[in-house]
């Protein structure tokens, strides 16, 4: 017959299977279903097994093991196992009607207690010694349940500690919180440090209280919100801007607040954007450098040694290209790309903030039209030039043609 | 009259049958006649290198696997249970362990020296005189040629896919790229793999010893169309090559008035130019047409069909447009003939038309891809590949048409 054993499995597998298909029909959701289709798997596998074990019961007309066998021990102890596993279902069905990572965190939970139960219900039957059988269960638990806990709570602190970090509105704030943070657990240390036998209770409540501390402080902090993190000026807002907003940045300019040009034909510094330009340089693998010599024009040097037409510069359409500008003159210049007008009339220009004398910069171009359907392009070397072009402004010799398939 | 005793084989006896046909079976298998993506058949020096290298470290790692395998065998075999005692146990033979550390690394040490020594020599591209853009991007290969003093002396961008065509006995830089996920370059016959990764470009050499074509397929899975991700490298002498090279850059020329090619242009302008480019072509108002594939496809990027019938397939090189009777002309030629037979490219006769028909009426259904624009929530609506257009035939018709003049 079957047992209580073999009937909370099988219905459990029976109820995963439901789940898996309601989720699957509903949700349409490829990992969802997949994890419910594999639980069901697995619970109709263990289903099976118990039920051709016989959950490891005795014979009821076997007298001689009645009183001695582990299946006629009283059961061990309260187990907290079968309330996480129905709290885990509660969760998937909240998360089914909500959030998928609600429905993910159901489902660790239903796995966690699952898992733990049944090890727990297995090994309290193991033998008719208790001890020995909380000693095999600590065998088999412990090696996952230390290191999950230890990683879930290490994970919650660190978690919450970034919420603070990330509340904190400004250095100085940062600095008091973690000057307080640094004192508190100097004085602690201290203190402990100075009794000649700590206790065990002692040190770990202290532990708990911080850890405490720092999960409500990160609550709060999560709660209220990160901090407003501001967007730097860029070479491609001030072009942005001054395309979209051509009358309020001419205003701007009367004001003295920027030049008038677009910041891609200036050789004059942009607030913001012009600012430490060189020391926000990224290292891009790979790219194509282009180099303002110092009898003001351009070379450039791809990657791979074959000798390229030092006339034009061909680049793949519509792929990211990395250049590297380095300038080697003695004034701040600022390397600019000129691709005409876009699709939607602006003037398509990229540029680099000014750079230093033998200072670096990188620039990323993405071109998405042929360059012989090139349209206002103003920047070659004659007002007819085809193509696009790479210009120094500030430098009319240095022009580079820009060629894309 | 009495029927023949059934012969019954012992369990050993078929044994011994089994894993001979099993071996049989596995040795024949290397013994495919048509194989073009034979690493053991180089083309190309580079190819070549690689092969001197693998020839003496497969034969190393041959002789022994067949040492352990044997002294493995010989053991299970010697020391089966036949119910005999278990022998004295001991532990450790210091001798013959330090001898059988010392010896696989003595070995190892000399297979290592001439592997790093190929590995050097196979990124070696100081001695090219070519340039190839290779870009990758899910599922076919784009190849452009750059503005260069290289390959000839080229003014003006080449841009085609499927295909590479290169000079034959020449150096040819690669170039490679890729517009979406990692992809690898790899033609068996001329060199080794090379990954292309976004945002990267990786420099390989390539050179083919003669005129003729190479397979080559991606070696890195890049998704649900990876086996059909496949290219071919085409090897001219230099005067063909010339010749490839003036007809890429030739001037469009729209089809007559009144034909069905006619017609074509118009549907091509209509339903594939917003991604597949045609340098010249011009629409009704004398317009430049000019395709946005970076609006559509999420590579941003879709073949130049300027001169698609000068190459011999469509669809990441997986689909021929010519018949199989010209292929089999075309990939057996001699070197001397290879040229003039590649440069007729798609002639009327030649046409696999079947294929190309197909592939127009519904791509997806032919070639797997991401292309239901229902399912496409993570690329923000655009495709993957080409989608279904619901072309009618005769809109069809009219583009076979018109396809088969891009030459």
């Amino acid at each position: 017959m079957f047992t209580t054993g073999s009937k909370t499995l099988i219905g459990a597998a029976t109820l995963a299977t439901i789940a898996a298909i309601v989720y699957g029909v509903t949700q349409d959701g490829v990992r969802g279903t997949i994890g419910l289709v594999s639980a069901a798997t697995v619970l109709a596998v263990l289903s099976a097994a118990n039920v051709a074990l016989r959950d490891s019961n005795v014979f009821v007309d076997d007298p001689a093991p009645v009183e001695t066998v582990s299946a006629a021990q009283r059961s061990g102890s309260n187990s907290p196992w079968p309330l996480l596993f129905a709290l885990g279902s509660v969760i998937i069905v909240v998360g089914l009607v909500s959030y998928q990572p609600i429905f993910v965190i159901g489902v660790v939970a239903l796995l966690a207690g699952g898992a733990e139960w049944t090890v727990q219900a297995w090994s309290e039957r193991a033998s008719s010694d208790r001890g020995w059988n909380a000693a095999v269960r600590n065998r088999l638990s412990n090696p996952f349940e230390y290191p999950l806990a230890a990683a879930i709570g290490i994970g919650i602190i660190v978690f919450a500690f970034s919420r603070v970090m990330l509340w904190l509105g400004s250095k100085t704030n940062t600095t008091i919180a973690f000057s307080v943070l640094a004192a508190i657990v100097l004085v602690v240390g201290f203190l402990f440090a100075g009794r000649r036998r700590a206790r065990a209770g002692a040190i770990g409540g202290t532990i708990a209280v911080g850890a405490i501390a720092i999960v409500a402080a990160g609550t709060v902090a999560g709660l209220d919100g990160q901090r407003d993190i501001p967007v730097f000026e860029t070479t491609s807002l001030w072009m942005q801007e001054a395309n979209e907003h051509p009358e309020e940045y001419a205003e701007g300019a009367a004001e003295g607040k920027h030049p008038a040009e677009f910041i891609c034909e200036s050789p004059e510094k942009f607030p913001e954007a012009d600012k430490k330009a060189s020391q926000t340089v990224a290292l891009k693998a790979n790219a194509t450098t282009i180099v303002l010599q110092e009898n003001g024009e351009l070379a450039f040097d791809v990657p791979g040694p074959a000798e390229v037409n030092p006339d034009g510069l061909t680049i793949p359409r519509s792929n990211p290209t990395n250049f590297i500008f380095r300038n080697e003159t003695d004034e701040e210049r600022r390397l600019s790309a000129d691709l005409g007008i876009d699709d939607d009339g602006f003037r398509d220009m990229a540029c680099t903030p000014l750079v230093e004398d033998d200072g670096s910069q990188v620039l990323t171009l993405t071109v998405g039209k042929p360059s012989f359907a090139a349209e206002g392009v103003t920047s070659g070397p004659t007002e007819d030039a085809e193509d696009y072009w790479f210009f120094i402004p500030g430098v009319e010799t240095a022009k580079l043609r820009l060629i894309v398939p | 009259m009495t029927a023949t005793p059934r012969r019954r084989w012992s369990r050993a006896a078929l044994a011994r049958r089994t894993g001979l046909v099993a071996a049989v079976g596995l040795l024949a298998a290397g013994c495919a006649q048509n194989a073009p993506q034979d690493t053991w058949d180089p083309a190309g020096e580079n190819a070549q290198k690689i092969h001197d290298l693998q020839w003496p470290v497969f034969t190393v790692a041959g002789i022994v696997g067949v040492i352990v395998l044997s002294v493995v065998g010989f053991a299970i075999w010697k020391f089966r249970d036949r119910g005999q005692p278990i022998p004295e146990q001991t532990h450790g033979k210091p001798k013959l362990e330090i001898a059988l550390t010392i010896l696989p690394a003595l070995i190892l040490i000399g297979v290592a020296i001439p592997t790093v020594g190929t590995l050097m020599a196979l990124n070696e591209t100081d001695d090219t005189e070519c340039i190839v853009n290779v870009t990758g991007q899910q599922w076919w290969w784009e190849f452009d040629y750059p503005v260069q003093d290289g390959c000839g002396g080229i003014d003006e961008p080449i841009i085609t896919s499927g295909q590479m065509v290169i000079p034959a006995d020449t150096n040819v830089l690669i170039r490679g790229t890729s517009r979406d996920v990692i992809h690898s370059f790899w033609i068996p016959r001329l060199n080794g793999k090379r990954d292309m990764v976004p945002g990267r470009v990786h420099t390989l050499r390539m050179q083919a010893n003669e005129p003729g074509i190479y397979a080559g397929q991606c070696a890195e899975f890049c998704g649900l169309s990876h086996a059909n991700m496949r290219m071919e490298v085409a090897a001219l002498n230099d005067a063909d090559f010339e010749a490839w090279k003036a007809n890429q850059l030739e001037d469009y020329e729209s089809p007559a008035e009144g034909t069905l090619a006619a017609e074509g242009e118009q549907t091509f302008i209509t339903n594939c130019a917003r991604c597949h480019q045609v340098d010249g072509l011009r629409d009704s108002d004398g317009q430049l047409v000019v395709s946005r594939p970076d609006n559509q496809v999420f590579s941003g990027a879709a073949p130049n069909l300027t001169n698609l019938m000068t190459r011999n397939t469509f669809a990441g090189a997986t689909w021929d447009l010519i018949t199989q009777e010209r292929r089999d002309q075309v990939w057996e030629a001699d070197p001397d003939e290879f040229g003039d037979l590649y440069l007729a490219g798609v002639e009327d006769e030649w046409f696999n038309e079947v294929d190309l028909r197909e592939w127009l009426r519904n791509s997806p259904a032919k070639k797997p891809m991401y292309a239901d624009p229902t399912r496409l929530e993570e690329t923000d609506g655009l495709v993957r590949g080409m989608p279904y257009l619901a072309l009618s035939e005769a809109q069809i018709d009219q583009l076979l048409a018109y396809l088969l003049e891009r030459k």
